[in-house]
């Protein structure tokens, strides 16, 4: 990654926009599974502006990588005051446009967002990208399995 | 290269013929971290290399293959552990369930929640010395290889998890089984 991709994602990181859920809102997207810990969850919240449906306020919950984290923040900023046809026709390029072009291999972070955006906004619809390896990831180890009956030996 | 690697290899024959490889992709190319990064077991290390960024396979895998010779660097021995906290110079991380936590545990150690986790990559300074505790040290290795993937650069997997702390810091602290 470049310098200012880095300096950029960490500026996000340190400071997240809109993290966290929101208990009154008009629409919930999800990519991926909170069983498995990887998942990038969406609230949103319209208004009526102007004799528009626009959405109020986005927030966010994800525990995938922190581009996917900066993004988000990213994103829920960007789609503030656009109605849903608007925020749906905006790529996962150009939700990712403030912290400058990605390289290939964070592409898939973008479209994280771009796909919990999507399910949250279309009806039925399903997320354009969900990436859903079947193999087990480094993120799973950090998730204990659920047991558990402990037996401590004298 | 050894002659058993090989592009045309499916990342479930890489994983098999080296235990660590994924931990190494992910130090190494961030690739298999979490969903977003992840690789399915049928695909072959050529189409992985292919769509993370063009990597040389060949190179991809002498890469692995070195990286995975250095596992046991991430490795901390239980008494250095203690020793470094005791000086203020770590923190500890538990991965183990609420459960487990809540029976046995090092009196300093954090557990990991997710939020916690996003506190750790928002906040935690990147070069502090982290330590990673699980049972009996199976998962510490993964979950060190994903902070050191997320440019951590002094993170460490207890050896031997809690039940070498029990046995070779802190025999007061209880050893167990899980069912």
């Amino acid at each position: 990654m470049s310098n200012d991709l880095e300096a950029n994602i960490q500026a996000a990181i340190a400071n997240p926009q809109n993290l966290g859920e929101m208990a009154d809102a008009d629409a919930v997207g999800t990519v991926g599974s909170a069983d498995c810990g990887d998942m990038l969850r969406m609230w949103v919240k319209f208004k009526e502006e102007d004799g528009r449906r626009v959405i109020d306020k986005a927030t966010f919950q994800t525990f995938g990588c922190q581009t996917a984290i900066a993004v988000a923040s990213m994103a829920t900023d960007l789609i503030r005051g656009k109605t849903a046809e608007e925020a749906l026709a905006m790529s996962g390029q150009d939700l990712s446009a403030p912290l400058g072009p990605l390289p290939p291999m964070k592409i898939h972070c973008a479209q994280l967002v771009e796909g919990a955006l999507k399910d949250a906004l279309t009806p039925g619809g399903k997320p354009s990208a969900t990436a859903a390896p079947a193999a087990p990831t480094l993120f799973d180890q950090l998730n204990a399995p659920k047991t558990v009956k402990i037996t401590l030996k004298s | 290269m050894t002659a058993t690697l090989s592009p045309e290899m499916t990342m479930q024959e890489l994983l098999q013929a080296l235990p660590g490889a994924q931990r190494a992709l992910f130090r190494l190319y961030h690739i298999g971290g979490c969903a977003s990064c992840g690789f399915r077991p049928e695909e072959t290390v050529a189409e992985v290399c292919a769509r993370n960024d063009g990597l040389d396979p060949a190179e991809a895998l002498t890469a692995v293959e070195t990286a995975c010779a250095e596992d046991a660097k991430m490795l901390i021995e239980p008494k250095e552990a203690a020793a470094a906290l005791a000086d203020g110079e770590a923190r500890v991380l538990d991965i183990r369930t609420r459960e487990e936590f809540d029976a046995v545990r090092i009196p300093e150690a954090q557990h990991f929640t997710q939020e916690l986790l996003q506190t750790i990559m928002g906040e935690w300074p990147k070069d502090d010395l982290l330590v990673l505790v699980d049972h009996q040290g199976a998962r510490g290795l993964d979950a060190a290889a994903y902070f050191a993937g997320h440019g951590f650069t002094n993170v460490r997997s207890l050896r031997g998890g809690i039940d070498a702390w029990s046995l070779e810091v802190d025999p007061a602290l209880p050893r167990y089984t899980v069912e």
